[in-house]
């Protein structure tokens, strides 16, 4: 590997860490609050990138698609949460349990799309715009865009979780709902409006992820899962900004190892930095840890 | 969000569990949903033995990212079923029907498929299928059974099977590969990337492109095996253009090439490409030419497919039977016109019930025999072009030989007719060069 293909990796390993941030900290946010792990996100992405790719097919641009994939998977996931996974919790349906019907919700997603769109594959219309070589790292416009909105979005979620009193209720739901309830949080609304942020997260990586691939189809998201996951279990379940890092580390080992060594070994080098992290560090590279729970009813 | 730690370790290491079970549980539960009903109606209850319904099973992906294999096979089932019912049926029996059975292009998917296909379809007599991506766990399974099958899978692994049951007219992938590197030669590229998808779908014709287009002169400078479905490719095409190839060969499952071919046009290095068969189907003509844009991908990308002649009394009694069901086929039908796997589906139902016609019986361990006997030359014997010419000249106690769509059928005593190969432009039909298998096999 040269040093030029080094250097150009690691833009490149940005852009793929820029998506997988703003897919990871919405996965890990959900987590964090609800204590449900739900693997219908990937679902949710592709479902959110329809959403937006409807209002780029009617004409609108990328920032109308963007919002449209945000405002679309804000709803879903929080009417989701409340009128799913929550009536299940709610009955004694434990960890295990809902992760099983996470699966299942996904599952459903995905033929529901596989049957609305079929087995076809789909593109946006924009321009990805010029090049532009910043550090010996090559990107074109679009990339920029993805990586601004993914700095920007970050940037917003952290101010969100410490520096207001929404993230403070969030934190304190997410530490002991129980305790935060009998403090005069509300914890339900305080769990709607994680949903809907995260939900929002899960929409923007959605539109970008599939910006990014150039084309998708109704298991595209799905396909993006296991990084997800693998991002937010290296940077420390339910920690948001774990999760930013961790998809950074993730990115940029992943395209430096496909330059370096062969591109199949590309997630194998990612997945073995997430077990030889967890083997010396099992909450994760910046997990602080955390209570073992019940998911709040 | 966490930041109160009390038990830190037990809840992440329960977290990481959870995730890792619930990925396996996903497999699982994937897997155990694999069977549908077919689209030209199925009825199962009867047997082969008395005079109901008999089934021909499209088991193929129809979900997934082969998810177009399918639609292909049964584009070939549906109008060979219905001229057979147009002709009477089969024997006593006098309606025949194509049930589809989704193997969702995973083995995992596909056995449980496989299993209750075989198990609930008391009626059925043949199979078109498996592809490449349950080929190696299905057809034992099939073979068991004993259940003629006639594969669309391309791997070399079947070029000499053992099973007796196992039947393919569509070329191995390793001809495939001998024909990209034929064509490339043709051309003048002195040298070669090869571009392939890490799956075993994609993987077929990747050692023979080497090694053929290595042995008539050519130099490959690079192999990339690429995982699938990526966000992004940037790093591999980084390589790739340090490369400096005149050509590339490729195939990986429309999505990665879309992503892989995009990336490469955006950092201003679009050249020639040549894909598989596996390149020539509408869905991956489409993401990529959508993601390179459709000028850019008629002026570099051909691609090698099984030859299918499109003129002849064959291919225009395919032609007129795949109209006359038009509305009954993935649309838009007109893609399945000259669709060399679609026809070699057509011309393998017309084998098979020809072979229960001149067997007399529907039993797949009496009929089989008869499969490749009536696509050998014998002295004497009546061309015809269809199931119903073929049954009225067998009723007529003449010895027929089957020369069907995709041409003359010549089984080798692995039960496989290796046919020649066409070099597609990017509509996936038009013809820009042919290659008859003495030709590929200069590569070899």
């Amino acid at each position: 590997m040269t040093g030029s293909l080094f250097v150009e990796s690691i833009g490149f390993g940005l852009v793929t860490a820029s998506i997988l941030a703003l897919a990871s900290v919405g996965f890990t946010l959900q987590f964090g609050v609800s204590n449900i792990l739900n693997l219908a996100y990937g679902d949710l992405m592709t479902a959110s990138a329809f959403a937006g790719y409807a209002v780029n097919h009617a004409g609108g641009s990328i920032p109308e698609s963007l919002a449209a994939g945000a405002g679309f998977c804000a709803l879903a996931s929080m009417l989701l949460n409340r009128y799913v996974y929550r009536p299940f919790v709610r009955h004694g349906t434990k960890l295990f349990g809902m992760v099983v019907v996470t699966l299942a919700v996904g599952i459903i997603l995905q033929n529901i799309l596989l049957g609305a769109y079929g087995a076809t594959f789909f593109s946006y219309s924009f321009s990805t715009g010029r090049q532009v070589h910043i550090l010996g790292m090559v990107f074109d416009t679009s990339q920029l865009m993805i990586i601004g909105l993914s700095v920007v979005v970050m940037i917003l979620v952290q101010l969100l979780l410490t520096r207001t009193r929404l993230g403070k209720a969030m934190r304190a739901t997410a530490a002991n709902p129980s305790l935060a309830q009998a403090s005069g949080i509300a914890t339900d609304q305080v769990t709607d409006l994680a949903w809907l942020i995260s939900g929002a997260l899960c929409g923007l990586a959605g539109v970008v992820l599939v910006l990014n691939t150039s084309a998708f189809q109704s298991t595209t998201g799905n396909d993006f899962l296991v990084v997800i996951v693998a991002a937010a279990i290296l940077g420390g379940v339910g920690n948001p900004t774990g999760a930013m890092l961790a998809s950074i580390v993730l990115g940029v080992v992943t395209e430096v190892a496909a330059g370096f060594l062969t591109p199949s070994f590309k997630e194998i080098i990612a997945f073995g930095v997430l077990v030889v992290v967890l083997l010396f560090r099992p909450t994760g590279i910046f997990g602080q840890g955390a209570t073992v729970k019940e998911i709040p009813a | 969000m966490r930041s109160h730690a009390i038990h830190a370790n037990t809840w992440t290491r329960k977290a990481a569990i959870l995730a890792v079970s619930s990925l396996l549980l996903g497999l699982a539960a994937c897997g155990s949903h694999s069977s549908t009903s077919g689209s030209s109606g199925s009825s199962d209850s009867s047997g082969s033995s008395g005079t109901g319904p008999l089934t021909f099973a499209v088991f193929n992906p129809f979900s997934g990212p082969d998810a177009s294999f399918g639609p292909e096979q049964l584009a070939g089932c549906i109008p060979a079923a219905a001229a057979i019912n147009a002709a009477g049926g089969i024997l006593a029996h006098k309606k025949i029907v194509c049930k589809t059975s989704d193997s969702r292009g995973d083995p995992a998917d596909a056995v449980p498929a496989a299993e209750q296909l075989i198990a609930t379809t008391s009626s059925l007599v043949g199979v078109l299928g498996p592809s490449s991506d349950e080929a190696s766990a299905t057809v034992p399974l099939f073979n068991r059974a004993r259940i003629p099958m006639f594969g669309d899978t391309g791997q070399a692994v079947f070029n000499q099977s053992s099973f007796k049951y196992f039947y393919r007219i569509t070329p191995p992938d390793d001809a495939v590969g001998y024909a990209m590197a034929v064509y490339a030669h043709q051309k003048g590229y002195p040298t070669a990337a090869a571009v392939f998808g890490n799956d075993i779908s994609s993987q077929g014709s990747l050692p023979t492109v080497v090694s053929g287009f290595t042995k008539i002169g050519g130099k490959i400078v690079l192999v990339q095996k690429i995982p699938l479905d990526q966000s992004s490719y940037r790093t591999e095409v980084a390589a790739l253009i340090a490369a400096h190839p005149s050509v590339i060969f490729t195939e990986a499952d429309p999505q990665t090439s879309a992503t892989y071919f995009a990336e490469v046009k955006q950092l201003g290095h679009l050249g020639p490409f040549i894909g598989t068969d596996g390149t020539t189907q509408p869905p991956w003509l489409k993401a990529v030419g959508n993601a390179v844009g459709a000028p850019n991908l008629q002026r570099y990308y051909v691609g090698a497919q099984p030859y299918a002649p499109t003129t002849g009394v064959p291919y225009q009694l395919w032609l007129a039977q795949i109209k006359a069901v038009n509305g009954q086929v993935s649309q838009p039908a007109s893609q399945w016109y000259s669709d060399s796997y679609s026809m070699a589906a057509w011309d393998s139902i017309n084998l098979m019930a020809l072979a229960m016609v001149a067997a007399k019986s529907t039993d797949p361990g009496v009929f089989r025999p008869w499969i490749v006997k009536l696509a050998t030359p014998s002295p004497g014997a009546v061309f015809v072009h269809d199931f119903a010419q073929g049954k009225t000249a067998l009723e007529q106690g003449k010895t027929i030989q089957y020369v069907g769509a995709t041409g003359d059928i010549s089984f080798d005593q692995w039960q496989n007719s290796p046919g020649a190969f066409a070099i597609v432009s990017s509509d996936g039909s038009t013809q820009v060069a042919t290659y008859t298998s003495a030709q590929i096999s200069a590569a070899k």
